[in-house]
């Protein structure tokens, strides 16, 4: 049994599965320092998807095709191959081969928000107003929180602006995150709506 | 006589595979599996889960189980699943192979709804069963909820 400790602990080096041979990371960019922070993985946001990226370490195999099963659909749903965060609670995800064989599996949890905050794209945290210069733009972030627990997940909040004219948001493909272009001087403000909660930040274009 | 009854023991004991977890508990979940003993040896296996909670299981009777085989009495209270454990562990290669290896031999149970129900674990080298009891998780405490 000794030998098996030891051979557990060396095998799995780095991967982050209950069985150390395979783990679950959220597809990112590589220079998205917004969602590079969300390793390791903090709790899914409820409504919100987390698209995972799965890799496996089994000495003397490639990775084999995986499928991911959820142990509690009711807690966290495995849909079209994303992690969907129904209410709160602890659900395991089996990562197995296509013939079932479990390659190992991870446990991940479901909490509701509390509150929003906004970043820049580069991680900066919106901490006051925004001051642009017509035909400038910045790209926010909006960042989910249980009290101090940072949450992950791809959430679809709704922006809104209370004057039309000052700003546009724009997609950028994203579904999360949003791009702010000045569009004619004035004062407006930017709200982000997600489940009840919400966050405003105050934009201020000029000349 | 004492020799005697310590050979016994010890033949009793080795008759069947002997069960070993894998892997951790999540915090504030249960996933913990015991052997349930009797003068003879082990007797049987217990395994506490929380509902959505998983645990691997290996089995080895002097080296991984052969031809194994495990099924749920009730896999709508606990479910199991083969798995592939890719470690190789010393093997009963007897007098001729003594240092041969084997992969390990290996399944996961799951906790799908609260309640009992027994895991059955068939072998070449025999079984064993596990009384399995699956419990619902903790109740969150309600939070406020704060708007800026």
């Amino acid at each position: 049994m000794r030998h098996l400790l030891i051979l557990v602990s060396l095998t799995g080096c780095g991967m982050s599965g209950a069985m150390k041979q395979a783990s679950i990371v959220g597809q990112c960019a590589a220079d998205d320092a917004a969602c590079s922070r969300r390793h390791p993985i903090a709790p899914l946001a409820i409504g919100s998807r987390f698209h995972p990226d799965v890799s496996a370490e089994i000495s003397g195999s490639a990775t084999p095709n995986l499928v991911l099963h959820s142990a509690d659909p009711s807690v966290l749903a495995v849909e079209d191959g994303a992690l969907v965060a129904k209410q709160p609670g602890a659900s395991a995800v089996l990562i197995s081969t296509e013939d079932g064989a479990v390659v190992d599996f991870q446990h991940m949890w479901v909490a509701p928000i509390t509150k929003i905050t906004l970043a820049r794209r580069d991680g900066d945290r919106i901490g006051g107003s925004i001051g642009l210069a017509v035909g400038e733009d910045v790209t926010l972030v909006p960042t989910l929180w249980n009290r101090a627990q940072r949450l992950t997940g791809d959430s679809d909040a709704q922006w809104t602006v209370s004057t039309d004219g000052t700003v546009s948001v724009l997609r950028d493909g994203s579904s999360d995150r949003r791009r702010l272009r000045a569009r004619a001087p004035g004062v407006t403000r930017v709200t982000v709506a997600l489940g009840g909660i919400a966050t405003s930040v105050d934009v201020e274009v000029v000349p | 006589m004492i020799r005697v009854a310590l050979i016994v023991l010890a033949l009793a004991a080795g008759c069947n595979p002997t069960l070993s977890a894998q892997s951790l508990a999540p915090p504030g979940r249960a996933a913990r599996l015991d052997t349930i003993d009797s003068f003879w040896g082990i007797k049987g296996y217990r395994l506490a889960l929380s509902k959505g909670v998983a645990i691997a299981v290996t089995c080895s009777h002097g080296g991984p189980c052969a031809k194994l085989r495990v099924t749920s009495d009730d896999p709508a209270i606990a479910e199991v699943h083969d798995a592939s454990l890719g470690v190789l562990q010393p093997s009963h290669g007897g007098v001729y192979a003594p240092d041969n290896q084997a992969t390990a031999a290996a399944f996961v149970v799951v906790g799908k709804a609260p309640g009992t129900t027994k895991v059955r674990v068939r072998t070449d080298d025999g079984g064993r069963t596990i009384d399995v009891t699956i419990v619902p998780p903790p109740e969150v405490a309600p939070q406020a909820v704060v708007a800026r």
